[in-house]
């Protein structure tokens, strides 16, 4: 187990500095400066900006010092549209924000998807199956950005019952059209999926040996059959975290929660390339654990694999 | 002729029930395609995608508009005046600044189209190399290139295309380029893994024994067998290239004004929700769920065709 995590750590550590290497280098090839907005201003001040902001150095000491300042103070440096703030200041402000409905659309997807993706397995053929099966078929087509305007449209604009954006200080009711219209799609796979994995174990030969034994249906599904059928959702939940990450940048902009993704987007529209680098390689080290906690999750789960 | 028949005896199933009989032998395409055309939900996905090509690039010629053409007499009263009418010649209305929605929806499709074909195309291209090389030619190579497919895999590729976009300038050719670069690892690994099954058979083993260099037997006797696995997830791919595209221009960090795509049209209509034009968002949004629905039935019934032990 120990060698195990020991690999996995080697493999996200060159994962992590490659994000670093390959997001400084575009940026170093962009053309134009951040302050090349500034108009009417003499060249000794923008000389005395770029020394400020540390630009007149050597490409491989800026990339040196800002991997420095990232391990060791998780410092990502300063904004340049911001002038009073840095962009530590601007994930401390907005993450909190995403990772509250990305948390409740995480717990949503799953909540709604795997128990939906059991019982119609169970019940195959029966009317849940047909609408489960049907929910996944057509919530592929539904991505976030479909799921978004339609969701404030019914909800918003027709029968008013829920705030088509802002955050409100994180209440419920400003939440429920964000994680509805981040989790839908996850969750049709993962009760697809769920489903499928369900039907393949519940067929294997260990469960109609249970049965034969005469255990209850209720105990052969939680006791034999629903950790081996997890197994391939697990490895889903990777990916799908992901996904819920880049997703939320949509989310964020479309429903104006003021969450991280707004900000990331209006850095891209406005080549503030501080607060693009930190907000790509926060949410890659984000990525990159949660890939990691995965891999163990499974290993935990699944008495074939013990990563000796 | 090697190739061809060795295709045949590792893709159809070992047993065989059916007595070996003296009759025109069946070509693995062949029976894919009877699968295929047996599938009523994969032909109706194809006779959809069919039309939705006509009408992305063909359905300009017969509108009267063009997609940059600004209505003036709309201006103002869009939400009045502007929206779908047989008259005006505005058949799915116009947009909040008075260009005809039916030209840009059928421009917008076509780039929708484009990307995912182009993208996929890429992804396919590099996957397809990059793999086959790495599980033939084996050893350290296969290690140093799939590691390096560890950790790219990891990297959240949707920041690195915004970031593509953002540095070098937002044009079309870098959309195409940077969604196919974001997609070709999955390929790299499938191909990789059917590599391996493949090069210890007979036939490489004979391209082998008389002198054939590597790179050759690569790709005369590699990369063609392994046509079948590549066409099925090729054909996956399209969708999800097209979802990529739409999620960055809904950003407005894809294709630049005047051209447009599904998602940055989807995004403008999405922006007029409140101002009562309801056919700014449901056009777009029609033919885009028609799409993907199109590419996910078709894309299901080739796997299904020509992979059928998966089913």
């Amino acid at each position: 187990m120990t060698a195990f995590l020991i690999r996995r750590l080697l493999i996200a550590i060159p994962t992590i500095l490659f994000l670093i290497v390959l997001s400084f280098v575009l940026m170093e090839v962009a053309p134009g400066s951040p302050f090349d907005s500034e108009r009417g201003v003499p060249q000794y001040v923008l000389d005395n900006l770029e020394a400020k902001y540390g630009l007149d150095r050597p490409p491989w000491e800026r990339l040196g010092l800002y991997v420095w300042n990232i391990v060791t103070d998780f410092d990502f440096g300063p904004t340049f549209t911001y002038r009073d703030r840095t962009v530590n200041d601007i994930i401390a402000q907005g993450f909190p924000v995403t990772l509250t409905y990305g948390f409740w659309s995480g717990i949503a997807a799953m909540a709604v998807g795997i128990p939906l993706g059991i019982v119609a397995a169970l019940k195959q053929n029966s009317w849940i199956d047909t609408l489960a099966v049907g929910f996944s078929v057509g919530a592929q087509v539904l991505p976030n950005f479909v799921m978004a305007p339609i969701l404030v449209l019914v909800f918003t604009l027709w029968l008013g019952w829920l705030p088509g954006g802002g955050w409100g200080g994180g209440q419920w009711n400003y939440l429920v059209l964000p994680v509805i219209a981040l989790s839908t799609s996850y969750m049709a796979s993962i009760a697809r999926l769920t489903r499928s994995s369900m039907l393949e174990v519940l067929n294997a030969p260990f469960i109609r040996t249970a049965r034969a034994k005469g255990l209850p249906m209720r105990r052969v599904v939680w006791r034999h059959a629903l950790k081996p059928a997890m197994l391939p959702v697990i490895s889903y939940l990777g990916p799908t975290f992901a996904f819920l990450i880049t997703g939320s940048v949509l989310i964020d902009v479309f429903f104006s929660t003021g969450g991280i993704g707004q900000f990331f987007v209006a850095a891209a529209l406005g080549r503030d390339y501080a607060i693009i680098m930190g907000v790509t390689i926060l949410y890659g080290v984000i990525v990159v654990a949660l890939n990691l906690l995965v891999d163990l999750l499974y290993a935990w789960i699944d008495p074939k694999i013990r990563y000796a | 002729m090697l190739t061809r028949r060795a295709t045949r005896a590792f893709i159809s199933p070992p047993s065989d029930p059916t007595p070996e009989v003296a009759v025109k032998g069946r070509s693995l395409w062949a029976d894919a395609g009877a699968r295929f055309a047996r599938n009523r939900a994969a032909v109706a996905g194809a006779v959809v995608l069919a039309l939705l090509c006509v009408f992305a690039f063909l359905g300009g010629l017969i509108s009267p508009w063009d997609n940059e053409t600004i209505d003036w007499g709309m201006l103002g009263q869009v939400s009045t005046v502007g929206g779908p009418s047989l008259e005006t010649g505005h058949w799915f209305g116009v947009d909040e600044t008075g260009r005809d929605l039916y030209a840009r929806t059928v421009q917008g499709t076509r780039i929708s189209l484009a990307v995912g074909i182009i993208g996929a195309l890429v992804a396919v291209g590099i996957g397809t190399v990059w793999g086959a090389v790495a599980g033939y030619v084996g050893s350290r190579v296969d290690n140093v290139m799939m590691r390096l497919v560890d950790v790219m895999i990891a990297v959240p590729y949707m920041f690195v295309l915004i970031l593509l976009m953002v540095v070098f300038e937002r044009s079309v050719i870098m959309l195409f380029v940077g969604v196919g670069l974001i997609s070709w690892l999955d390929m790299a690994r499938i191909v990789r893994g059917q590599t391996l099954t493949l090069k210890n058979r007979e036939f490489v083993e004979a391209a082998i024994a008389t002198g054939v260099r590597t790179p050759t037997i690569i790709a005369r006797h590699i990369v063609p067998n392994l046509l079948g696995i590549v066409v099925v997830y090729a054909t996956l791919l399209v969708p999800s290239m097209i979802l990529f595209e739409s999620f960055v221009s809904f950003l407005g960090l894809g294709v630049q004004e005047p051209q447009t795509s599904l998602g940055a049209l989807i995004a403008q209509g999405a922006s007029q929700m409140r101002n009562d034009v309801p056919w700014m968002l449901g056009f777009p949004l029609a033919i885009f769920v028609i799409l993907l629905f199109a590419l996910f039935f078709v894309g299901d019934g080739l796997r299904d065709a020509l992979d059928p032990k998966d089913r």
